[in-house]
């Protein structure tokens, strides 16, 4: 259970494992002082993310060039 | 003591009044940084950012046991709820073939150039660095918006590998970016 907390903070469960996660974060203090850790995570990210949106549609990580 | 659990029995005349007196105190508390933080997810599109705000600390009012968690840590749950709502708006926009989108949100997808250039490209490093197991699976949820079951489909691998995968992946990550400054 514990290892849903990446997936949890990317928001990439599904709805219904999303919320599974949430109900186990209420209880679980590792789960919480990791939430806290990986909080900033997406944003960083999310760099990747918009940089990328400029150029067409390249996949994010091309390895490819 | 944080103004959101304050004790409020009885200063109110019914439990809308109540209500609304809690969200006005969760956007005055949160509200600001919270559309500062999505205003960068939505392409700088406004209104999809109030809205987001609105639906979180609505969301955040109906669970608010959680307001009772330390400052920091209502923080990090807020981030996450905004972001699935985010998220989900972006796959609704996604599957509606018409929408057009105005060509000048790429363009301010990119506002403050060289800074965000260059985090952009040490995020890009640290992803290479990782295993190529743990690389692919944050290509194939996150950087894709996609969920862990569809990953999974497409990676030809049980959900429960991808979950676990990420995990491991994610703690890399953050380990690798904390190490080059750029994570808390
Ligand atoms: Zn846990």
């Amino acid at each position: 259970m514990h290892d849903g907390v990446a997936a949890y903070v990317l928001g990439v469960l599904d709805e219904e494992e999303h919320e599974a996660f949430e109900r186990h974060l209420d209880t679980c203090e590792r789960c919480q002082a990791e939430l806290l850790e990986l909080a900033e995570l997406p944003d960083q990210l999310d760099e990747l993310k918009n940089a990328s949106s400029t150029s067409d549609d390249d996949p994010p990580m091309s390895m490819s060039r | 003591m944080c103004p959101v659990l304050g004790h409020l029995d009885g200063r109110f005349e019914s439990a809308d009044a109540e209500a609304e007196h809690r969200i006005a105190v969760l956007y005055q508390e949160f509200g600001g940084p919270l559309l500062r933080h999505v205003r960068k997810s939505t392409g700088n599109d406004l209104q999809w950012a109030e809205d987001v705000v609105q639906e979180t600390l609505v969301r955040a009012w109906r669970n608010s046991a959680r307001l009772q968690w330390e400052p920091s840590l209502i923080w990090a749950w807020l981030l996450t709820v905004a972001r699935r709502i985010v998220i989900d708006g972006r796959r609704r926009k996604s599957v509606r073939p018409q929408e057009v989108e105005p060509p000048e949100v790429d363009m301010m997808a990119v506002p403050d150039g060289s800074d965000r250039a260059l985090s952009a490209m040490v995020v890009a490093d640290a992803l290479r660095s990782l295993s190529a197991e743990h690389r692919e699976v944050i290509e194939q949820t996150y950087l894709r918006d996609r969920t862990i079951s569809e990953a999974a489909e497409i990676l030809g691998i049980p959900p429960g590998t991808v979950k676990s995968r990420l995990y491991y992946g994610i703690r890399a990550l953050r380990e690798l970016l904390r190490d080059k400054g750029v994570a808390g």
